[in-house]
C-alpha cells in the first residue's frame, strides 16, 4: 500500500525550488569575495635559520626519477634524519597551483625542501613564499658549486636557491628516422609532418621556436611571445604538431610515434639506454639552459635538516651517484673525475658535462616581459594552443 | 531454413561476445607483459626482454609503495562509510515513505551525472575558500562523497528484490527485531553490501580527476602513475597493477561465494524455485540498475 | 508502504519514532552529500562570478556575468568537440555492450559470473595504466598499424594514436563496464517465460526481441548511456593520453584553467556551464526515455 504523504503538488514543488534558489542567491549576495587571496609583492623575506643540530624529520618535494634509489637511504643512515621524499612535482605551473594557496597562508605543506625551475623559484621568491639561506648553513654546499651557476640573474648571490641538476632544452631525435633535424625550424618541415612535438613548458618551447625566427629570447618583447605562440597554434592546427608533452615525448620517441621532438637533454641519455638513434641534438640556433632549484619555502618547519641534505647532495661523491643516475648537468665541482675513475660513461658526456663552446648560443630561460599581467595574457595564449 | 540462419546467428552472438571480453582484457593482457620487461634505461616503453625481476622485487620502490599504500588506505576508509552510509540511504528510501523523498533521491542522482572534473573542482574551490589543508582528509571526504550515490544505487536495486515475508516470518516466529536483523536481514543484504563495497572501493582506488584536485601532497596510486607516465612508469608498478587485478579477481570470487549462500538461504522458500533467475547479480556493478 | 501499520496505530510514541526511522537512515549519508556536494557547488557557482587574479591581489566577488560568455565563446568548439566524442563513444558501447550482456544474460550458463568478471576486473586495474596499454597498443610502430596497413585499413603514413578514433576508442573501453553493467541487470531480471511466450504469440524470434526484450531491458540501455555519456563528456585522460593537438577535450580546459592558469572564475564558469548543459541534455534524454533508470521510480510503482 502507498500513502500520499511523501507526495508534494507540483505547484508547492516549484515554489520550494524558487524560495532555494532564492536563499542561494542571496547567500551569493551577501557573501563577499571567496576568500582566495592574492599576493602582492612582499619585501621583509626572512632567514631560514639553522637551529641546532640537525636531526628529526625533512620532507622533500622532487620531480619523478630525479634521484637515484640508494641515495635517501644512505644520507638517512649517516644523519639519523629521516627522510620524506616525495615525488610530486611534474610540471612547475601545476605545482605552484598546488602549493600556492598553502604558502600564501605561510605554510608549505610540512615541505622542507622544494625543488623548481629557476623562473618558478624567481616568481615564489618575489611573492615571498620562499626563505632566505642561512649562508653560513649551506656554506659546504655553496664552496662546491660550480661557477657557471653561480650568479645566474635571477639570483646573483645564491641567496634562497640552489641548482638540484641543470639541464639543456633542445632537439630530441632519432636520427635514424630523422638524419637531417638540426634546427628548431627543420620541426616545421612538412616532411615531419605529425612526427614532432613540443614541450607544455612554455618557457621551453616559445623561446626555442622566437630564437629559429632570429629573435634573442632574452630581449624579446610581449609581441615577439605572440607571434611565436601563433606560429606554434598553426603549426598544432595543421597536425604539422602531434601533441604537447611534458616528460611523456620519452615514450613517443621510443614508440616511433614521433621523430623530433624539443626536449630535456637528460631524458635523451636514458632513451639510449634501449634505442641508440635517439640523440639529443644541439640545435643551430642553440638551447635553452636551466636549473632546477632547491628552496626552502616560508614554514618550512626543520630548516637545519634541509641544509643537511643540500650539503649532502653537494659533496661530489654523493653527487656522482646521482648525477650517474639521472645524466643532467652536475651543478658540483669535482664530480666528473669520481665518474672518470669509476669508469662511467657520464665523465665523457658533452650532456652532463658540456664544454663552454657547446652551449654556446644557448639563453637562459626566462619569463615573457612586462610583468604580472602581461605575463598572464602570454600564458593564457600558450594554454590555449596546448589545449586546442 | 529459419533454424539454420539461427544457428548461425547464435554462435554469431557467441563470437561477438567473445571479442568483446577479449578487447576488455586485452590492455590487462599488455599490462601483465610489459611486467616482465626488462629495460635498460628507466623508460618500460618497449620490449626488450624477459626478467622476474620487478615481480621479486614489486615492492622495492618507497614513492611507489607508499602511494599504493596510500590508495589502499584510502579506498578502505571511504568504502567504509561510503558503504554504511549509502546502505542506510537504501533502506530508508525503499522501506519507508517519507516527505522530502523525491528530493532525496534528486540529491543522490545528481552527483553522478556531474562530471569529474566538476566535482574535483567545485570541492576544491570549497577548500581553498575554508583553507582547509589539502592531503588524506580532503581525498576522504571526496571519496566516500562520490561513492555514495553509487552504493545506494547498487544495494537500492537489491532490496527491491527484497522478500520481506522472510522478515515477517522470522518476527512471527518470536525473533526480537535485533535477532530479525542480524539472522535474516543481514545475510540477504550482504552480497549486495559486498557488491556495492566493491564498487566503491574500484571506485576509489581508480579516480585520479578528482583526486588530482584535492589531494595536496598526497600521492596516490593513480597520482603517482599520472607523475611516472612523464619520466617513464617503472616496471614495478606494472607488477603491482597486475597484482590488484589478481586480488580483485580472488575478491570477486569470494563475492560470488556469498551470493550463493544468500541465494541459498532465499531458496527456502520452495515456490521460488522455479524462478528463472536467483536474485541480482553477483557483481558489485549494476550501477545503473536502480530501476528494479 | 508494506509496513504491517495496524500493529502500531494504538502507540502514537512508537508512530512517531516510525516516522522518524527514515530520516535518521538518511540524515549521515544526506548531510554528507549536502556539505560535500550542494555547498561545494555553490561555492563554485560564486567563484565564477568573481573576477581578479591570483598574481594581483586575489579575487573579488563582482557578479562578473561576462565569465560565462567567455566561457561559452572562446570554448565553444572544444564543449562542440566533447559533446561529440562523448556520444560517439557511448554510442560504440552500447553496440559492444547490449550483445554482450544479452549473451552472458541469456547464454552465460555457469559461466555467467565468471564473464561478469572478465567485464569487471580491467576495472580495477587503474584507469591511467589501461589507458598508457591503450597508447602501446596503438602507438604507430604496433603490430595494429601496421597490420592494417597492410590490410590497407590504413594509409602507409596513417596512425590511430593522437587522432579522434584514438580518444573515442579509449573513452569507450573506460566507460565499457558502466555500459555492460546495467543492460545486464536488466536483461537478467526479465522473466524467460515473457519472451518464450511471445515467441509463441509472434513466431518469430526476432519480432519477440523487439517487441518485448529490448522494451524490457530499456531502463538498463538508459541508465547505461547515461553513466557512459556523463563522465566521457567530462574527461580529459583519454584525450591527454590518446589525443593530439585537435583532440583536447572541455575537460582538458578547466583542468589547465584551474591548475595551470589558476583562473578560478573563468574555470568554475566553465564546470557550471558544462555541468548545465549536461544536466538539461540528462533530462531532455529522460523525458523520452523515461526516468526509471535513474530515480528508481519503478521501484515505486511496483509496489
Amino acid at each position: 500500500m502507498r500513502t500520499d504523504e511523501g507526495r508534494i503538488g507540483p505547484a508547492r514543488r516549484i515554489a520550494l525550488a524558487l524560495i532555494a534558489l532564492g536563499v542561494a542567491l542571496g547567500m551569493v549576495a551577501c557573501g563577499g569575495d571567496s576568500g582566495i587571496e592574492g599576493s602582492e609583492a612582499e619585501s621583509d623575506v626572512e632567514t631560514a635559520e639553522a637551529q641546532g643540530e640537525a636531526s628529526g624529520d625533512l620532507f622533500v618535494s622532487n620531480w619523478p626519477f630525479y634521484i637515484d634509489r640508494k641515495t635517501v637511504p644512505a644520507f638517512e643512515k649517516k644523519t639519523g634524519i629521516s627522510v620524506k621524499y616525495v615525488e610530486d612535482v611534474n610540471d612547475n605551473t601545476a605545482f605552484f597551483g598546488k602549493v600556492q594557496p598553502l604558502l600564501e597562508r605561510g605554510e608549505a605543506g610540512g615541505r622542507d625542501i622544494m625543488v623548481v625551475t629557476d623562473w618558478m623559484a624567481k616568481k615564489m621568491y618575489d611573492l615571498g613564499y620562499l626563505q632566505n639561506f642561512d649562508k653560513e648553513a649551506v656554506g659546504p654546499a655553496l664552496d662546491n658549486l660550480i661557477p657557471a651557476l653561480q650568479s645566474p640573474s635571477f639570483d646573483p648571490e645564491r641567496n634562497y636557491s640552489l641548482p638540484w641538476q641543470s639541464g639543456m632544452t633542445g632537439l630530441v631525435v632519432n636520427t635514424a628516422m630523422a638524419p637531417d633535424v638540426t634546427s628548431i625550424n627543420d620541426l616545421f618541415d612538412p616532411k615531419y609532418k605529425g612526427k614532432v612535438e613540443m614541450l607544455t613548458e612554455m618557457r621551453d618551447t616559445v623561446p626555442l621556436v622566437m630564437k629559429a625566427s632570429g629573435v634573442n629570447p632574452e630581449d624579446a618583447t610581449e609581441e615577439d611571445w605572440m607571434a611565436a605562440i601563433d606560429k606554434i597554434e598553426q603549426a598544432a592546427a595543421s597536425g604539422q604538431i602531434r601533441r604537447f608533452t611534458g616528460n611523456d615525448y620519452t615514450r613517443d620517441l621510443a614508440n616511433g610515434d614521433a621523430v623530433a621532438v624539443i626536449g630535456w637533454s637528460g631524458d635523451a641519455v636514458q632513451l639510449q639506454a634501449d634505442n641508440p638513434d635517439i640523440e639529443f641534438v644541439m640545435p643551430d640556433e642553440g638551447c635553452m639552459l636551466w636549473s632546477d632549484n632547491m628552496v626552502i619555502p616560508v614554514g618550512a618547519p626543520n630548516p637545519a635538516a634541509a641544509y643537511e641534505w643540500m650539503n649532502y647532495a653537494y659533496e661530489p661523491a654523493n653527487q656522482a651517484q646521482i648525477t650517474n643516475y639521472n645524466y643532467y648537468v652536475s651543478p658540483v665541482s669535482g664530480v666528473k673525475e669520481i665518474l672518470e675513475k669509476q669508469g662511467s660513461d657520464a665523465a665523457k658526456s658533452d650532456l652532463v658535462f658540456p664544454p663552454e663552446e657547446y652551449t654556446a648560443d644557448c639563453s637562459t630561460v626566462d619569463t615573457p616581459p612586462g610583468g604580472p599581467e602581461a605575463e598572464q595574457r602570454v600564458e593564457r595564449a600558450f594554454q590555449s594552443v596546448i589545449t586546442g | 531454413m529459419s533454424r539454420a540462419w539461427r544457428a548461425v546467428r547464435e554462435r554469431a552472438l557467441n563470437v561477438y561476445a567473445a571479442l568483446a571480453i577479449a578487447y576488455l582484457l586485452l590492455p590487462i593482457a599488455v599490462i601483465a607483459v610489459f611486467s616482465f620487461n626488462d629495460p635498460e634505461g628507466k623508460f618500460n616503453f618497449t620490449w626488450q626482454g624477459f626478467t622476474l625481476e620487478h615481480w621479486t622485487n614489486a615492492f622495492s620502490l618507497p614513492p611507489l609503495n607508499d602511494a599504493f599504500f596510500l590508495s589502499l588506505e584510502l579506498a578502505a576508509a571511504s568504502t567504509l562509510v561510503a558503504t554504511i552510509l549509502g546502505t542506510l540511504i537504501a533502506m530508508a528510501l525503499v522501506r519507508y515513505q517519507f516527505f522530502g523523498r523525491r528530493p532525496a533521491n534528486f540529491l543522490i542522482v545528481v552527483p553522478m551525472a556531474t562530471p569529474e572534473v566538476v566535482i574535483g573542482a567545485a570541492l576544491l574551490s570549497m577548500f581553498l575558500i575554508y583553507g582547509l589543508e589539502l592531503g588524506f582528509a580532503t581525498l576522504f571526504i571526496a571519496h566516500v562523497m562520490f561513492s555514495i550515490s553509487f552504493v545506494v544505487v547498487v544495494v537500492r536495486s537489491r532490496l527491491i528484490g527484497f522478500d520481506r515475508a522472510l522478515e515477517e516470518a522470522a518476527r512471527d516466529l518470536g525473533a526480537t527485531p535485533l535477532t530479525t536483523f542480524r539472522t535474516v536481514t543481514l545475510p540477504l543484504l550482504t552480497p549486495a553490501v559486498l557488491g556495492a563495497s566493491l564498487l566503491a572501493f574500484a571506485l576509489s582506488i581508480d579516480d585520479f580527476v578528482i583526486s588530482n584536485f584535492n589531494a595536496g601532497e598526497s600521492v596516490t596510486f593513480p597520482l603517482f602513475i599520472y607523475g611516472a607516465a612523464q619520466r617513464g612508469i617503472p616496471v614495478e608498478a606494472y607488477s603491482i597493477a597486475t597484482i590488484l587485478f589478481l586480488v580483485t579477481v580472488v575478491a570477486m570470487a569470494f563475492t560470488v561465494w556469498q551470493q550463493r549462500r544468500a541465494q541459498q538461504m532465499a531458496s527456502i522458500r520452495p515456490e521460488q524455485e522455479d524462478e528463472p533467475y536467483a536474485g541480482t547479480p553477483a557483481m558489485p556493478p549494476a550501477p545503473g540498475a536502480a530501476g528494479g | 508502504m508494506t509496513s504491517p501499520k495496524g500493529r502500531d496505530r494504538s502507540a502514537p510514541r512508537g508512530a512517531l519514532r516510525r516516522r522518524a526511522i527514515p530520516y535518521f537512515l538518511l540524515g549521515p549519508g544526506l548531510i554528507w552529500l549536502l556539505l560535500f556536494f550542494v555547498v561545494p557547488l555553490y561555492f563554485m557557482g560564486r567563484l565564477s562570478l568573481e573576477s581578479g587574479s591570483l598574481e594581483t591581489g586575489g579575487f573579488e566577488f563582482t557578479w562578473e556575468w561576462s565569465n560565462y560568455g567567455h566561457a561559452l565563446g572562446d570554448y565553444q568548439d572544444r564543449f562542440v568537440r566533447s559533446f561529440f566524442f562523448a556520444g560517439s563513444a557511448t554510442v560504440i558501447a552500447l553496440l559492444i555492450a547490449y550483445p554482450l550482456a544479452y549473451a552472458i544474460a541469456f547464454r552465460g550458463g555457469r559461466w555467467k559470473n565468471a564473464l561478469l568478471f572478465a567485464v569487471v576486473a580491467p576495472f580495477f586495474t587503474t584507469y591511467l595504466i589501461r589507458t598508457l596499454a591503450w597508447q602501446t597498443i596503438l602507438s604507430d610502430d604496433s603490430p595494429v598499424v601496421s597490420t592494417m596497413q597492410t590490410l590497407g585499413l590504413l594509409g602507409d603514413g596513417g596512425r590511430l594514436l593522437a587522432t579522434d578514433g584514438a580518444v573515442i576508442a579509449g573513452l569507450t573501453y573506460n566507460f565499457l563496464p558502466f555500459m555492460v553493467l546495467p543492460i545486464y541487470a536488466s536483461l537478467e531480471r526479465i522473466d524467460v517465460r515473457l519472451i518464450e511466450a511471445a515467441r509463441d504469440l509472434y513466431s518469430s524470434a526476432r519480432t519477440a526481441f523487439w517487441r518485448v526484450t529490448l522494451p524490457l531491458s530499456a531502463p538498463g540501455v538508459v541508465a547505461g548511456t547515461l553513466l557512459t555519456f556523463i563522465p566521457a563528456s567530462g574527461d580529459y585522460i583519454n584525450a591527454e593520453f590518446l589525443g593530439g593537438t585537435n583532440q583536447a577535450m572541455i575537460g582538458n580546459v578547466i583542468q589547465s584553467l584551474y591548475l595551470n592558469l589558476r583562473d578560478f572564475p573563468s574555470a568554475a564558469a566553465l564546470s557550471f556551464t558544462l555541468m548545465a548543459v549536461i544536466l538539461i541534455a540528462v533530462f531532455i534524454y529522460i523525458r523520452f526515455a523515461g526516468s526509471e533508470a535513474l530515480m528508481g521510480e519503478e521501484a515505486e510503482k511496483a509496489k
